[in-house]
């Protein structure tokens, strides 16, 4: 073997930020080459999933609605996977927000006032953290493994939107469709440019990032969620509650993705419809890892699949590649990533052909 | 009695793709290994082995294209975790993401193409009575699954190739220094697993619906690995959960058919019970005594010898 790995004494802090934007390169390569050896336009698809959505300046507003929810979500999973709690039912949360939001809209459809729209955000919040309550409960209490129940909880919650809108939430004016009615106008998000689709929900998952980072970079709390998920016993020792920090995690993870949901259904859906889980909650599983687990990269890594997110529906239209596709280009982001960890760990050294025999 | 008969061989329909996905998964945690991307490895079993039967029309080939598919998909996984030893959780996550995706693109073209079920592997002759149907009426992968129950457990416990694997699972770092490859041993493990997801993922075009539908497993690939939990890490429990969870999807069917007592409840919440009993379950084993004692030492922990 000409090469060996070699431990580095501390982890490459250049390699942290050098391996996201690595991975991403990566992708658009080996992408544009295993498309085009399946039998598409492979470099068309690169270009149309990757860069189309940025050159396009009226995919902007498309951009900034799609990076909303995964950023959100994505911030509050970061937290959670710093602790080491696997949280990832973020999916079933986001539902469990929407449902909240929508429930709170449908009872006060006959009232108006400005408070309707922070009390679907409360309710969202709500609605999302105690469906997150559960994973968090079984594992403190009985020490379940949370991988498992959150996700199954996000197989369920899809059943209880398609019971809720087919009988008792069902649009009475619906000609049939299972779906609620159309939100009245004080439950809607507003939209904070005229004339575009770019709602409330997009400046608020920036401040979120933003205030993250500094919650989890400034405080006892971020420094508790860091150790804990980093070196378990010196927390112990040091006094910080295993148990606690896995509820923190949980609450914190399953409010932001109930959030992610509220502001999806009085945004961008103004009812609820069959189609409202969109799987954010599990890109927003990629958005976290490839924010390297810290709310300000989150941001980036949010636009990022938003990118991916818009320019595969464009690359459907136009060179009428399968939506599924992005899907996997969203796969190779990960395992690139994950592949290129091991450059944070260890660095590669040339080993000389006469002194190793191994 | 005879209403019980169509019962019986939906339940075994149903239980089957899960006991042999959770079988796979099972030697590889043994191995020390958890690979969450036993739904991604089905889907890709599933995508392959109907392409194979809608080519060929040969489904004991179908069911080898889909161990293949599913064995080259987790060598992405276990080169990922044991030669670059990432990070074993969100690499299965990873893997569910890509066999999703993948599956849905390459099954783009097949959708509302039906293909010919798979047929019993006895003569029709020896199921013609309803009591005899119930032994005879099965397909290959059903006899199958009965057998790895055994072979597992017969390799895990009477084997030196399974004492070996147990070893490498329990303290990788002493099976190391008597001279044993942990690594060569977890990918071996690793590959199984996909070989047996794959065949997993196969039977559910194969068996139950002869049609490509995108993400047809429907979170199978998870429940299989919480039977494993549940099982701990037991092959015979294990066939004991399989069919506990056959049972509660075969009433789902019956409830959605509609008619009976079962029809009371939301067709819904029967599409949602398998995933709640998943979580019920779980927490009760975990009630009854600590789960975590029988797991393997070495379960999610990346192998790195101070060499």
């Amino acid at each position: 073997m000409p090469f060996r790995l070699e431990k580095r004494q501390e982890p490459s802090r250049f390699m942290v930020y050098a391996t996201p934007v690595a991975a991403v390169l990566l992708t658009m390569i080996v992408g544009a080459i295993i498309f085009t050896l399946i039998g598409y336009n492979g470099i068309g698809a690169v270009r149309e999933i990757f860069l189309t959505p940025l050159t396009n300046s009226y995919k902007w507003q498309d951009l900034g609605v799609k990076a909303a929810p995964l950023i959100i979500i994505g911030v509050g999973l970061s937290i959670a996977y710093r602790a080491n709690v696997w949280n990832i039912g973020a999916e079933g949360q986001y539902v469990m927000g929407g449902l909240a939001g929508t429930w709170v809209a449908l009872a006060t459809y006959n009232m108006t006032g400005p408070w309707i729209l922070p009390a679907m955000i409360l309710a969202g919040v709500l609605g999302g953290a105690l469906y997150a309550a559960i994973p968090a409960f079984f594992k403190v209490r009985f020490n379940v493994n949370e991988i498992l129940t959150s996700l199954m909880l996000t197989y369920a919650s899809v059943q209880l939107i398609y019971y809720l809108i087919r009988l008792p939430w069902k649009d009475p004016m619906g000609m049939g469709f299972p779906q609620t009615r159309l939100f009245a106008e004080a439950a809607r998000l507003p939209t904070i440019i005229p004339g575009t689709i770019v709602h409330l929900g997009v400046p608020i998952a920036i401040l979120v990032a933003v205030l993250a980072w500094f919650i989890m970079s400034r405080s006892v709390f971020g420094y508790q969620m860091k150790v804990v998920g980093a070196a378990p016993h010196a927390a112990r020792y040091g006094g910080f509650s295993e148990n606690k920090t896995i509820w923190l995690a949980m609450l914190v993870s399953g409010a932001l993705a109930g959030l992610a949901g509220v502001l999806e259904v009085a945004g961008p859906f103004q009812r609820m419809v069959p189609g409202f889980p969109t799987n954010y909650g599990f890109t927003a599983i990629i958005v976290a890892f490839l924010g390297r687990l810290n709310p300000l990269g989150v941001i980036f890594a949010g636009i990022v699949m938003a990118i991916t997110f818009v320019g595969g529906e464009v690359a459907q239209t136009t060179i009428g590649l399968p939506n599924a596709a992005t899907g996997i280009f969203q796969a190779m982001v990960l395992f690139f990533l994950l592949a290129g960890d091991i450059l944070v760990r260890y660095r590669i050294r040339r080993v000389q052909a006469a002194v190793g025999t191994a | 009695m005879e209403i019980l008969i169509p019962i019986v061989i939906t339940l075994v329909g149903a239980a089957t793709p899960i006991l042999l996905a959770a079988l796979g998964e099972l030697v590889v945690e043994k191995a020390g290994v958890l690979n969450l991307g036993v739904e991604g490895m089905m889907l890709v079993g599933a995508i392959a082995g109907f392409a194979a039967q809608f080519y060929t029309g040969n489904p004991y080939f179908a069911l080898l294209i889909g161990a293949c598919a599913g064995a080259a998909t987790s060598l992405i996984f276990g080169f990922l975790t044991l030669s670059l030893s990432a990070n074993q959780t969100a690499t299965g996550l990873a893997l569910t993401i890509f066999g999703t995706g993948f599956s849905a693109l390459a099954g783009a073209p097949f959708s509302a193409r039906p293909i010919e079920l798979m047929r019993p592997l006895f003569p029709a002759e020896l199921a013609t009575h309803p009591v005899w149907r119930v032994v005879f009426g099965y397909s290959a992968p059903v006899y199958f699954s009965f057998f790895m129950v055994f072979a597992i457990w017969y390799f895990l416990k009477k084997t030196r190739g399974g004492l070996i694997l147990r070893a490498v699972g329990e303290n990788d770092l002493s099976a190391h220094s008597i001279g044993y490859s942990v690594k060569g041993v977890r990918y071996a493990a690793v590959v199984f697993g996909g070989a047996m997801a794959g065949i997993a993922g196969a039977c559910f075009p194969l068996l139950l619906t002869p049609q490509w539908a995108e993400r047809m497993t429907a979170g199978r690939g998870w429940i299989a690995v919480a039977l494993v939990v549940f099982a701990s890490w037991k092959p015979f429990r294990l066939l004991a959960g399989a069919y506990l969870f056959g049972l509660v999807m075969t009433m789902e069917l019956y409830a959605k058919a509609g008619g009976g007592p079962l029809s009371v409840i939301p067709s819904e919440l029967w599409a949602a019970l398998p995933y709640l009993a998943t979580i019920i379950v779980l927490v009760l084993i975990s009630i009854r005594r600590d789960a975590s004692t029988n797991a393997p030492a070495c379960l999610g922990k990346p192998f790195l010898p101070s060499n």
